[in-house]
Parts: C-alpha cells; sequence; structure tokens
C-alpha cells in the first residue's frame, strides 16, 4: 500500500463525513494530490480500495476534473484566465509574459519543477481581470510586467506557502471588490488550501 | 440610482471583519434562526418564501417557493447549496461565500428547518479555496456557538453541514451534475425526468438545490417578511440582485440592486463609464451563455422578464461590457472555447458540436476562414439548438451545449461584417 | 391502470404498453427509429441523440429523445418529420466528423448501425475540413478484446454492460468532453466473464475480438439459431459460418433465458471445431495406432460385446449430447438388457460430480428462470453460479437490482455476495455444509420468507456435499412460503440427460459399481471422467482394469489414453437435436456445419452397432429419435418436436416436462478443508484447443481467506506449492475474504488438481521459484 497509515486516518475521516463512502472520493483525490502533485496510480489504487470503487472508476472520475492532474505539477501552479472578461481586458499579454519567463506552453512543468503553467477558463475575478491564479490563490488586476515581477519574486524567495493577499498586495491591482480584512491562510501545492482536507496552512504576514 | 443592501449591506457596514461569527451576531445575525426555532412553525418559513416571490438566482429563475413546495416525503432529504459559480462574468455568489459566510449558513440552517432536512451540503467550486476556507471556518464556528449540530440552539432540530469542495468543472453548476459531483461521480448532467432533484435528488433521495445568493436571501426575507421583500424590485423580479459588472467599465465589481432598472443606467451608474471614454459596442446581460445586446439596447431593463422578451437572459447576474474597440470575433471565440472545454461530452451535439465552432472560429481568427464557413457556423448551430430561437430549443440533454450557440448568433445577427471582414476573399477557396 | 393506451406516430394510432419508451413503442408497432446508445437492456443515458422524435406539448412541438421519453395517452409523435430529419442528419454528421474512414479494414463494416444508418439518414459530403481525433489504433484491453478509441462513438454501451449487467466496471470513460474516450486502468485489464458482449453490442467496430478479427464480412456468413451447450441455462445463440469454418457465435435475445447476453466462455468456446488436433477417424489406441475403417471399427467392437464371459456394460456420458442422442443411448442400453443370458449389469452413468437426488416430481414446484423478475426473495444455496451458470449470474443480478432480495447459504458463491440481504456463511452453515442453527433461528431470514414468492436456486454446492440441509432447507421453504425451485445442475445438457434416461446415476456411483472380478465394456461417450472429477483417480483404475475401452470423442484426452478404440463424434453445429434448460425448457440445436472426416453422431454409431449385435432398431435418423423421445412429455399439446420448435412462435423453445429417475447416493461430507469447485474456465479438450481462450485457463491457483492465509498457514507470499504425498502444485493465492476460516477453495477443472485426494489433509509451503505456475 502506497500511503501512509496517517494519510489514510486521514481519508477514513473524510469519508466519515458522507452518507455514502463513494462522495467522498473528490476530497481523497485532493490528499492524493497534495502527497504527489498529481494522481498517482499508486494513489488511485489506494483510494478505489477505500471507497470501494474499481481502479478505473476512480480514474474516470478523477480525469474527469480539470483540478485534478495526470501528471506532476510543479511547486507553483500558475492558472492563467483566458475566460470573456480576462480576455477582452487583454490576458493574452498576461499568458505571453508568464509564457515567456517559464518557458513554458500550456500545461507544462519545468524540469525543476518550480512551475506549472495552464490557461485556464474562468476563475470568477472578472472584476479584476485580467486576473491569476498561484496554487488557486487568486491575484487580481494583473499587468504582463506585474506577472512576470510574481513570477521572478516566486522562483527566488520560493515561499512555502502561496497566500492570495500577500501576492495581491505585492503585484495585484484591480479588484473583483474589496477584499476586506488581511487573510494569512493559503495553498502549499497545486491543491486548494482547505481544512477539510488538511491542506490549508497559516503564514505569519 | 442606488444600491439597496439586503445581502452586502453587512458587509459593507463591517468591512474587516464581516465573516466572523461575532461581528455577524453583533450585527443581528442568527436572529431570523432564532425567531424560526421559537415559532417552530416550518409551513411558515415555507410561506414566506413563497410570499416574497424570490427567484433563483443561480440562473433559470425558477421561483424558490414552488421550489421547496414540491420536495417529496422522506426519511432522508437533503439540501445542497450551489456555490459553483463558474458562469464567465460571474463573481457574485464569491462575495457571498467569501465576506458574509454566516448569512448564508443562517439561511442554511433555517432552508433546512422549514423542509425538515438533516443534512446539508455547500458545494463550493475548488478555485474558491479561499472563499471555501472562510465557510468552513464559519461552519466550525456555528458547530462551536450551538446553531449546527445536534439539537440546535436547545430545540429538537439537528442539522449536519458538510461543505465540499468541486473540482474544475463548470457543467457541475448543473444541478443534476452537482448531485453526480457530490456523488463522487462525473459531472455529468442527469436526465429529466426522472432525476428532479427535489423528486430523485442526492443519493436519489429528495434534494434542494438552491444557489448561495438564493439562500443567503433567506434570513432577511424571514426577519422582515417575504410581503417586505416583494415590495422591493417588481412584479416577476422581486428584491435585490448582485450582479457582477466587468469588462470595459472604469469600476467593475458587484453592486447590489432592486431589478428594474435599465442596463445603461445600471453601468454608467456604478461601472463609473466605459474606460477611456469609449462606448459600448455590445454587452452581456446574464453570463456568457446569454445572447448579446448591442451598444443600441442599453435600455432594456433589468429584470428576468424584460431581458427574455428582449431574447436573452438576464442569467447569474454578470454584465460583461465589451467597447467600441473589442474584437468580436475574438469574444465569441473565448466564450465559444469556454463552452467546447466544459462540456461533460456526453451528447454529441454538444461533445463535437461545440469543440467543430471552436475550430472554425479558430481557423477564422487565424485568417484562414473561407465563405462557407458562416453559413457552417449558422448550420452547426441550428444543429445544436434547432431553430435558433430564444429561448432555445436542444437537441442536448441540459442547455450548456446551446449556449456555445449564442455569442455565434449575436455575432452573427449583429455584427456579421466583423466575421467576414476576416475572412480572406482572395485566397482560393479549396484547400 | 389499463393494460394498453393509444399514442399517435406520424399520424397514425398505435397502442402501447403504458410507462413503455417511445422507441421501444414504436419498435413493437415496426416503426424503426434509428439509436445508437439506447439498448432495450440497459438503462437509456439519452446521450447519442439519434433517437430524437418531436412530440406535442402544451407549449408546442418539442424535439425529445424517444429513448428516454415515456409514452402517455393520446402522446403525438413525429418520427420523420422535416424537423426530426434535420436534428438525425445532424447528429450523424457529428459522429462522423471524427470517425475515421477505414470500413474496408474494418470488422463492423457490412453490420454496422453507423455506416447503415449513414447510408439511410446520413448527410452527403464532409464539410470537416479539420483535423480528427486521434488515438493509438487498436490496443488490447484484455486477452480476448481489442479497443479501437478512434471508431468509438461514446454511446456508453460497453460501460453501462460492465457497469450495470455484468457488474465489473473495468472499462470506463476517461477525460471529458471533447477528449472523452473508454478505456481500461493500466494494470487492470477487463478481465470480465462477459467482456464478449460488449463487442457484440458496440454499434461500431471500436471493440473487436481477437477471435473475430478480420476473419470474415458479414455478407459471406451463413447464420443459424441454436442453442449453447454452455451451461445449462441453454443460452439462445446464432451460429455464423464462412466456407463450412465456424466464425463467431452471437448471443440471441431471448427473453426467458439469456436476454441476448453470453458469458465469453459460451461466445469463444467453438474454434476447437476446427483444431487441427481433432480426431476425425476412428483410432485403435491400444497396442497399435492402425486407422480403421468405421465398418471395421463396428466389427471390433461388436465382437467384444458378443465375445461372451457375461460382460458388465457401463456406459459413462457426458453433457453434450441432444435429447436425441441420449434417447438413442437410453434405448440401446434397454435394448441390450433385453438380450437374454448374455450380459451382466448394464448402466448409464453421466459423467457429473454434482448428481443429488433434486428436487422434480410429485410436490415441488418448479420455476422459470423468469420468476427471478417477479419473486420477493431469491435463496441461492449452490456452486459458484457466476463459473457455472454465468448468465443464469446476470439474470440473478438484475433481478436484485430490481428489488429483489437474495439469500444466500454456503461459502461458493462469494462473488455475488455484496448483493446479497444476507450472506449465510460460516455463522449458519459450516465448512461442511451442515447447518449451525436451525433453519427457524437464522437472523433475518424468516422475515424475507414467510409468505413470500420465494425462488430456490438450489443444487450441490460443491462435490461432496451432504445434501439433507438442502432438504432441510427445501422442507423449511415450502411450509412457510410460496416457493418454486430451480434446480441447479449447472452442465450442458443435464436436464436433457435427466429427461431421456431411464434411470440417472453419477460417478461416483460408477466407481463404486465397478467389479473388477467381472468382464468390463465401458463406454465413454462425449466424456473424460479421467480429467476433472473428484473421483478421476479411481475411474483411472477402473478403466485401466476394463477389459474393453471405447470412447466416443472429439479429441484424444485423459480417457481415450485408456481406451481401445476411439470413434470421432459431432459437436456443436455439426449435429440437430434437442437441449433442455433448467427449466425444462427445450430449444433446438441446429446443424449448420458438416462432421469433420468420418466423424458420426453418437446416435449413428449406436445405431450401427445395434445392427451389428442383432438389436431391434426403432429409429433411421435424428428426426424419428426426437418423433419418438417426444412421447413421453407429460404436455401432449406442447411438445419439443422439431416442428413445433422451429416454429417461428416457439424459437424461444417450449416448457415441458418428463418423469425423472436419479439415483444417488448421499455422500458423506467429511471433514472438508479443501473445497472443490468448478470455474468457468478450465482445460477442457474444447477450450484448451480454442486458440483464443486456451489462455484463459493457465493460471492455476487457489482461494482462501486472509486470516487462514496469514494465521493458518502462515504464508507470506502469493506463490505457494500445495503438497499432498507425491504429489506438489505450485500455485497462486487469491484472497477472498468472503470465505471462511480454515478452508481451501481449488478449482477442480484446471490442470493439476486431478490427483489431489479431497479426504487427505494438504499441506502449503511459500514457492522456492516462481516457475511453472502457468501450465500451457
Ligand atoms: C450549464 C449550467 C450551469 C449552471 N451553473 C450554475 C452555477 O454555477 N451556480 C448556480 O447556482 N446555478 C447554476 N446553474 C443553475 C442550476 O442548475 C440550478 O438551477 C440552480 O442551482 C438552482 O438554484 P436557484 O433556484 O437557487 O437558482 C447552472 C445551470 C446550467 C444549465
Ligand atoms: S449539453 Fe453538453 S454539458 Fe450538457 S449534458 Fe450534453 S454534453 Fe454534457
Ligand atoms: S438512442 Fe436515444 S439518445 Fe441515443
Amino acid at each position: 500500500m502506497s500511503w501512509e497509515k496517517e494519510l489514510i486516518d486521514k481519508a477514513n475521516e473524510i469519508i466519515e463525513l458522507y452518507p455514502e463512502k463513494r462522495s467522498a472520493l473528490g476530497p481523497l483525490l485532493y490528499l492524493a494530490q497534495e502527497k504527489d502533485g498529481y494522481i498517482s496510480n499508486d494513489s488511485i489504487i489506494q483510494i478505489s480500495n477505500l471507497v470501494g470503487i474499481t481502479e478505473v472508476q476512480v480514474k474516470s472520475v478523477a480525469s474527469f476534473y480539470s483540478m485534478y492532474k495526470e501528471e506532476q505539477t510543479g511547486k507553483y501552479l500558475l492558472s492563467v484566465c483566458k475566460s470573456i472578461s480576462c480576455e477582452i481586458n487583454d490576458s493574452r499579454s498576461v499568458i505571453d509574459s508568464v509564457k515567456n519567463f517559464t518557458g513554458l506552453e500550456n500545461y507544462e512543468t519545468d524540469n525543476d519543477k518550480v512551475f506549472t503553467f495552464e490557461e485556464v477558463e474562468c476563475i470568477g475575478a472578472c472584476g479584476g481581470a485580467p486576473a491569476v491564479q498561484v496554487n488557486y490563490e487568486t491575484v487580481e488586476g494583473l499587468t504582463p510586467e506585474k506577472s512576470l515581477q510574481m513570477c521572478e519574486w516566486l522562483k527566488e524567495e520560493r515561499p512555502e506557502l502561496v497566500v492570495a493577499d500577500e501576492l495581491q498586495e505585492k503585484f495585484g491591482g484591480v479588484k473583483s471588490f474589496d477584499w476586506a480584512i488581511k487573510d494569512n491562510t493559503g495553498s502549499s501545492y497545486s491543491v486548494p488550501g482547505f481544512q477539510n482536507i488538511g491542506t490549508a496552512k497559516e503564514k505569519n504576514l | 440610482m442606488k444600491e439597496t443592501l439586503l445581502l452586502t449591506k453587512h458587509m459593507r457596514e463591517y468591512p474587516e471583519d464581516s465573516h466572523l461569527i461575532e461581528t455577524y451576531e453583533k450585527n443581528n445575525g442568527y436572529r431570523a434562526l432564532k425567531k424560526v426555532l421559537k415559532e417552530d412553525n416550518p409551513e411558515d418559513v415555507i410561506n414566506e418564501i413563497k410570499n416574497s416571490n424570490i427567484r433563483g438566482r443561480g440562473g433559470a429563475g425558477f421561483p424558490t417557493g414552488v421550489k421547496w413546495g414540491f420536495l417529496a416525503e422522506n426519511e432522508d432529504r437533503y439540501l445542497v447549496i450551489n456555490g459553483d459559480e463558474s458562469e464567465p462574468g460571474t463573481f457574485k455568489d464569491r462575495i457571498l461565500l467569501e465576506r458574509d459566510p454566516h448569512q448564508l449558513i443562517e439561511g442554511v440552517i433555517i432552508t433546512c428547518f422549514a423542509s425538515n432536512i438533516k443534512k446539508a451540503f455547500i458545494y463550493i467550486r475548488g478555485e474558491y479555496a479561499k472563499p471555501a476556507r472562510r465557510v468552513q471556518d464559519a461552519v466550525k464556528q456555528a458547530y462551536e456557538k450551538g446553531y449546527l449540530g445536534n439539537n440546535i440552539l436547545g430545540t429538537n432540530f439537528s442539522l449536519d453541514v458538510v461543505v465540499h469542495l468541486g473540482a474544475g468543472a463548470y457543467i457541475c453548476g448543473e444541478e443534476t451534475a452537482l448531485l453526480n459531483s457530490l456523488e463522487g461521480k462525473r459531472g455529468e448532467p442527469r436526465l429529466k425526468p426522472p432525476y428532479f432533484p427535489a423528486v430523485m435528488g442526492l443519493y436519489n433521495k429528495p434534494t434542494l438545490v438552491n444557489n448561495v445568493e438564493t439562500i443567503s436571501s433567506v434570513p432577511w426575507i424571514v426577519q422582515n417578511s417575504g410581503k417586505e421583500y416583494s415590495k422591493l424590485g417588481v412584479e416577476g423580479s422581486t428584491g435585490t440582485r448582485i450582479f457582477s459588472l466587468s469588462g470595459h467599465v472604469n469600476n467593475p465589481g458587484n453592486f447590489e440592486i432592486e431589478m428594474g432598472k435599465s442596463f445603461g443606467e445600471f453601468i454608467d451608474t456604478f461601472g463609473n463609464g466605459i474606460k477611456n471614454n469609449k462606448s459600448v459596442k455590445a454587452y452581456i446581460p446574464g453570463g456568457a451563455s446569454a445572447p448579446w445586446f448591442t451598444g443600441d439596447q442599453l435600455d432594456i431593463k433589468m429584470t428576468i422578464d424584460d431581458v427574455a422578451n428582449a431574447g436573452s437572459m438576464l442569467g447569474s447576474g454578470a454584465v460583461v461590457v465589451m467597447d467600441e474597440d473589442t474584437n468580436l470575433v475574438y469574444a465569441a471565440k473565448s466564450i465559444v472555447s469556454f463552452f467546447a472545454h466544459e462540456s461533460c461530452g456526453q451528447c454529441t451535439p454538444c461533445r463535437e458540436g461545440t469543440t467543430w465552432l471552436e475550430m472554425i472560429l479558430e481557423r477564422i481568427a487565424s485568417g484562414r476562414g473561407r465563405l462557407s464557413d458562416i453559413s457552417l457556423l449558422i448550420d452547426i448551430c441550428d444543429n445544436i439548438s434547432p431553430g435558433l430561437d430564444w429561448p432555445p430549443k436542444m437537441t442536448t440533454i441540459c442547455p450548456l451545449g446551446p449556449s456555445a450557440v449564442s455569442p455565434i448568433t449575436s455575432l452573427l445577427n449583429n455584427f456579421s461584417d466583423e466575421i467576414t471582414n476576416m475572412i480572406p476573399t482572395k485566397i482560393p477557396i479549396t484547400q | 391502470m389499463t393494460d394498453q393506451i393509444k399514442i399517435n406516430v406520424n399520424g397514425s394510432e398505435i397502442s402501447s404498453k403504458p410507462d413503455q419508451l417511445i422507441i421501444e413503442a414504436c419498435e413493437d408497432s415496426g416503426i424503426h427509429i434509428p439509436r445508437f446508445c439506447w439498448h432495450k437492456r440497459m438503462d437509456p443515458v439519452g446521450m447519442c441523440r439519434m433517437c430524437l422524435v418531436e412530440i406535442e406539448t402544451p407549449r408546442g412541438k418539442a424535439l425529445v429523445p424517444s429513448c428516454t421519453t415515456k409514452v402517455s395517452e393520446d402522446l403525438v409523435v413525429e418520427t420523420e418529420s422535416e424537423v426530426v430529419k434535420k436534428a438525425q442528419e445532424g447528429v450523424l454528421e457529428f459522429l462522423l466528423i471524427n470517425h475515421p474512414l477505414d470500413c474496408p479494414v474494418c470488422d463492423k463494416a457490412g453490420e454496422c448501425p453507423l455506416q447503415d444508418q449513414t447510408m439511410a439518414y446520413g448527410p452527403g459530403e464532409s464539410r470537416f475540413v479539420e483535423d480528427k481525433r486521434h488515438f493509438e489504433k487498436p490496443i488490447p484491453i484484455s486477452e480476448i478484446i481489442l479497443l479501437d478509441r478512434e471508431r468509438c462513438i461514446l454511446c456508453a454501451r460497453c460501460t453501462r454492460f460492465s457497469d450495470e449487467i455484468s457488474g465489473d466496471p473495468l472499462i470506463e470513460f476517461i477525460q471529458r468532453g471533447n477528449k472523452t474516450q473508454v478505456n481500461t486502468f493500466p494494470d487492470e485489464p477487463f478481465r470480465s466473464y462477459f467482456s464478449g458482449n460488449t463487442v457484440q453490442i458496440c454499434p461500431v467496430g471500436a471493440l473487436t475480438s481477437t477471435s473475430y478479427r478480420f476473419k470474415a464480412r458479414p455478407w459471406d456468413l451463413k447464420k443459424v439459431s441454436s442453442t449453447s451447450n454452455c451451461s445449462s441455462v441453454g443460452c439462445s445463440i446464432e451460429l455464423n459460418v464462412s466456407q463450412n469454418k465456424m466464425l463467431r457465435i452471437l448471443g440471441e435475445d431471448n427473453e426467458f433465458t439469456n436476454q441476448g447476453w453470453l458469458s465469453d466462455k459460451g461466445r469463444y468456446n467453438f474454434e476447437y471445431l476446427h483444431s487441427e488436433k481433432r480426431i476425425e477417424e476412428p483410432l485403435i489406441v491400444k497396442n497399435s495406432s492402425k486407422k480403421p475403417n468405421i465398418n471395421e471399427a463396428m466389427d471390433l467392437i461388436s465382437n467384444e460385446i458378443l465375445k461372451g464371459g457375461d460382460p458388465n456394460i457401463s456406459f459413462i456420458v457426458g453433457h453434450n449430447s441432444t435429447n436425441e442422442e441420449y434417447f438413442a443411448l437410453n434405448n440401446f442400453a434397454e435394448n441390450l438388457k433385453k438380450v437374454e443370458n448374455t450380459f451382466g449389469n448394464i448402466d448409464i452413468y453421466l459423467s457429473d460430480d454434482y448428481l443429488y437426488s433434486g428436487f422434480f416430481n410429485g410436490d415441488h414446484s418448479l420455476a422459470e428462470i423468469k420468476d427471478l423478475d417477479s419473486a420477493d426473495t431469491i435463496v441461492l444455496w449452490a456452486q459458484d453460479i457466476k463459473d457455472n451458470l454465468p448468465t443464469l449470474y446476470l439474470r440473478i443480478k438484475q433481478a436484485v437490482r430490481n428489488g429483489k432480495k437474495l439469500l444466500i447459504f454456503g461459502h461458493t458463491n462469494t462473488a455475488i455476495k455484496d448483493i446479497a440481504e444476507e450472506y449465510f456463511g460460516g455463522d449458519i452453515v459450516t465448512n461442511n455444509f451442515e447447518f449451525n442453527v436451525n433453519i427457524s433461528d437464522i437472523p433475518n431470514f424468516s422475515r424475507h420468507i414467510d409468505g413470500k414468492e420465494v425462488i430456490a436456486i438450489v443444487g450441490k454446492a460443491s462435490p461432496l456435499q451432504n445434501t439433507n440441509p438442502i432438504s432441510e432447507l427445501i422442507q423449511y421453504l415450502e411450509a412457510n412460503s410460496n416457493l418454486k425451485i430451480l434446480n441447479c445442475f449447472s452442465k450442458g445438457n443435464t436436464f436433457g440427460a435427466l429427461q431421456n434416461l431411464n434411470l440417472v446415476k453419477g460417478l461416483n456411483e460408477f466407481v463404486n459399481e465397478f467389479d473388477i472380478s467381472k468382464r468390463n465394456i465401458v463406454f465413454t461417450i462425449g466424456a473424460n471422467p479421467v480429467n476433472n472429477s473428484i473421483y478421476s483417480l479411481k475411474i483411472k483404475d477402473s478403466l485401466v482394469n476394463a477389459d474393453f475401452v471405447v470412447s466416443m470423442d472429439l479429441f484424444k484426452n485423459e480417457t481415450t489414453e485408456l481406451s481401445d478404440i476411439i470413434l470421432p463424434t459431432t459437436s456443436l453445429g455439426e449435429k440437430e437435436g434437442t437441449f433442455t434448460n433448467l427449466e425444462m425448457r427445450t430449444l433446438m440445436q441446429n446443424k449448420i456445419l458438416p462432421p469433420p472426416g468420418s466423424s458420426l453422431n453418437e446416435w449413428e454409431y449406436l445405431l450401427t452397432l445395434s445392427k451389428k449385435i442383432n438389436l431391434e432398431q426403432v429409429y433411421d435418423s435424428e428426426t424419428q429419435l426426437n418423433a419418438l423421445l417426444c412421447k413421453d412429455y407429460l404436455d401432449e399439446d406442447n411438445i419439443p418436436s422439431f416442428d413445433n420448435l422451429n416454429k417461428p412462435s416457439n424459437l424461444n423453445g417450449v416448457l415441458n416436462s418428463k418423469t425423472i429417475n436419479i439415483n444417488i447416493e448421499n455422500v458423506d461430507s467429511t471433514n472438508l478443508e479443501i473445497l472443490f469447485v468448478h470455474r468457468l474456465y478450465g482445460d477442457s479438450s474444447t477450450q484448451i484447443n480454442s486458440p483464443s481462450i486456451s489462455m484463459l485457463s493457465s493460471e492455476r491457483f487457489i482461494e482462501m481467506n486472509s486470516a487462514t492465509y496469514f494465521g493458518s498457514y502462515m504464508l507470506y507470499s502469493d506463490v505457494v506449492t500445495l503438497i499432498q504425498g507425491e504429489i506438489s502444485v505450485q500455485v497462486n493465492v487469491n484472497i477472498n475474504d468472503n470465505l471462511p476460516d480454515n478452508l481451501l477453495v481449488v478449482p477442480i477443472n484446471r490442470r493439476g488438481f486431478q490427483n489431489i485426494n479431497p479426504e487427505k489433509k494438504v499441506e502449503l509451503e511459500v514457492a522456492k521459484s516462481r516457475e511453472q505456475l502457468n501450465v500451457s
């Protein structure tokens, strides 16, 4: 078995939340992804045992959703929005600038596993277009220059934890709405930081 | 024109910490719940909702009270909150989740009390990590304070709430796809009939599915009565709505207003005009699925029925403004790509059709269009949405496929020059 | 509710069952609506959208899929309007934009719904100028199935079949939207007993079988309906032949039996017909390898029979004879008995380890398979249904899916445990198949039984089971419920044998009755009792000691090695006759192939012998035999004559019964540590000579639960050596936690286990090497 006992305990805790085991499949896939940076076949086998469905059924579900990755992601997953509000606010140039800096095409990861780049559909930050997410932490009102700086900063600082408010303050611009009080929680890999699945962390800002 | 703050009042008043339970309680939070529990008459709650005439804020605009009335009897029933908000242009649920989670939770508890539901799920799209954290924290606080769990506030009523994260699939906003997703399956819409959620929903049990904004309105309605609510807005579109304004405006954002004002006024007042003093070429009145209106149609009223009569929909309440310089072929392509990317793939016309449309637009945009492409685009659209009418007829299971048709018909009906101009006439048509 | 309602289709009124889908109602009235995803035996998914029709609604005409929309009184349907035609053409065009144009090399060409419908409804030239979707061309997804994802139109038939019907969801949709494809998990091939059905129901050539690949074009095929010998369900099949070679077997949808489905064994176990190893001429084995002609061979045998010395003559007959052949054999034996002062005992034995008296005549009421759909409760005490009656297994699964409660006794039906309401294993029924408690005290039992409609599927779970507890159970059920019984003998035409042999005995009786002090002549007819039986060792002894052994068979095997002479016989498709299934339904087996070489039918040999030894002859053909055997049926109006069975209205067979006499001693359940079972795939000569499936029985394994594995045996290797005296066999261990403690499950029909003595202890040791695990 590929999972440590601790992780299996966590998984069982999550399964407990639902009337039927299979409902926990989504959260368990996030656990798998936090462990490896993608959904490995080993994890699929593990999960199929935990929720009582076949491996290919797990695979079928995992591959349906774009946030479950089939290949290992870098430490920072850069998701640049290209949907309509961002598109008409020149997200192209942000995309180009990120691509230039990282040298990556869509869905690629660099050899050092620092960045994974992807063009994504609407991330609900249309008022702050063009917008980007780093490990699902939203940064709004970017410009090509700011996005470049952000990538540089990430590459140099290598923060353990990505926090939306920190990035926004450093590199962001116009926002969809007032974010209000500063939030120091964030995520540390290509999974959303979320308490229920134990992927949310706090940072001293 | 002014905002009318019902749902966004608390967060405006307490900009620093509106998401905390202490602040919420200080500001009359959970009072509606206490009132409901004290009166102990679930029927009354449903009647207040019916009287309010509130229609769902998820897009379809179905009367909420009527929906609650459909919920079939069963030992196990569920409430599922649709927080999948993924329609391009829309970010109004995000603010409710992030800035006022307790308002939603209070709404959830009241709704469950009214319908005798003991388990609720709040399904939030995976990309909304921060909003989901806020809701999860709030749920935890609500448990600690006895608003959730066993014997809520000392009554016989018990309720569990689970916050569930999606994982990147717009189609999971469609309620039956959402239920499949919550069951750990592929987010494919179910066949209706037989899978009407109120009869056969989560785990095939009767299930209420409501949008975040809809349920966030419940505490206010219960506190102030359905009748008061129904006085706001206009008939058929009562109450306030949070509109998400984006695109080429000076001041994008979420604005809560009573329905009934014109789009032009709304864009001017809250958007603070168009960037660089340009004019509006076209705008989307209700999210990417909605057919566009032109700059000449700014006086259409922001009500469900007015927009529908003018051939589009108020949908998710997302207004996207495109100025005179916008390349509408690119804009249409962006939206078509979105739907092609998000098609679940069940239905042949949606799976194959949306991708084909995308490929043709891509070709045209890159200067390799053919004149015959125009009629081809129309015919493909017609095969997805026969007759190209509004509201759309469908050859598909759910409305996602036909949604890809909206931008193309909008483009071809009103701005056909833009597309024909991109087609090189000198290049021989044969390949 | 009324029985029929009226709907209006294309301007004419048709009647329909209420609650039916439009597509079905139309189909029943001869109006064909094109479709790809809909399949009458599976839940509709409404995915392909080919079946769109227009209906009238209060809000005007609407396009709806006829496969998901139910009829209602006075519904007005248009299946051919302009709007419908346009929609259908649109769907076809969408399906074709990514479909490769490789019909010339596609197995499905000529019988491809996509191809046909493109002709009938389709658009002309393609308007699609972009690149088609590309996938790696056929990839094997199991030993016998290939998948070509480029051809797939995503109808979900294969995925639904494996999920809903066979219950082994090993093939699924991967990715979404335009990238959607079916596939298996990398390390988990599509190893299902039922995988071949997906090839048959795939509406295009995306799923193909290694067996049929590139073999033929449908227009070259000769086809005939028949009945499968694979199990006693008697599945309806279609034999496809080209140039006198059987190329394919398809399932036919017989409402009463297989509903179109087949196990892979039933589907692919036919290639042996054309094997080079097949015997085509009579052979003298002992002391010479002379090839006599038929006449010489018959002379030889009749001389042996008439040599004097009061010989005992025994016949051991298998399960693949037709009713007519069993009748002829019975007639032959009876006629021998009539000859005075020449012979000793004359007996017929069925080559079967599972025989016992069963529940037939008198007060028992017998069930039909379709009764499973209307019962409240299904009680199962029998050998492993999935392995031995695979299509009945599917019917049980379907019944449970429709809400019937399944109660399982014993340890053999572990595969179906998950869907059982109650599983009465170790606590209730001991490893020796005895009750641990009073039946009336079984927890959660009576509430599913008392006053309910109950179907009991009962038979010996294992060859060594004492059957008294089954009788007790039946007694209890008959007293407390409305019971119908499905007697569960699983092999081929067992019921035809039971009906047409005056007295049936089994291999245990043969061994016990074999009198070494006498002169013995033994006939084995389509039987190989020296293999695959728990009595094999003893039978081998007997045959070695017999004075003369005649075998009628298709192949040389463990038994024919001990024969004096082998006579080549015929098999499925090479002979005409009837077959009786476990509900006593008699179905037709038709002939479409010539017998190879000098092979004759069993009855023809017996007839010739009769002539040579001057016995009475009352028949000269299959038809006459059929007419004779029809005389004994209890219901005269419903006799299974060839004429009657070939009427279109009787293609599903006729139900009829005969008096059945079985004379079987109850065996003593010893202290069993080994549970002998028969698996679907084994080392029968037919399977090992069918190249497409021969490898499916090559893996040798035993099963036990993990407590036994770690506890009693302390094994820490999945490869072990099973040792009993001189014998040692290397095997894989499969953990099955549905088994009780301290029970080893051993598949007796796999090579290497024959010589194990069931009454002696075995030992297990961790294997030293992993070699020799697979028997070729
Ligand atoms: C393609 C599609 C996407 C949808 N996305 C959302 C969504 O993101 N959020 C939402 O609340 N409703 C969405 N809906 C509407 C839901 O199906 C459903 O009508 C709604 O959640 C009901 O809640 P309401 O009655 O409160 O509006 C979508 C519908 C379709 C067809
Ligand atoms: S229309 Fe598209 S998204 Fe909707 S069910 Fe069909 S394929 Fe899926
Ligand atoms: S047959 Fe009805 S949608 Fe496929």
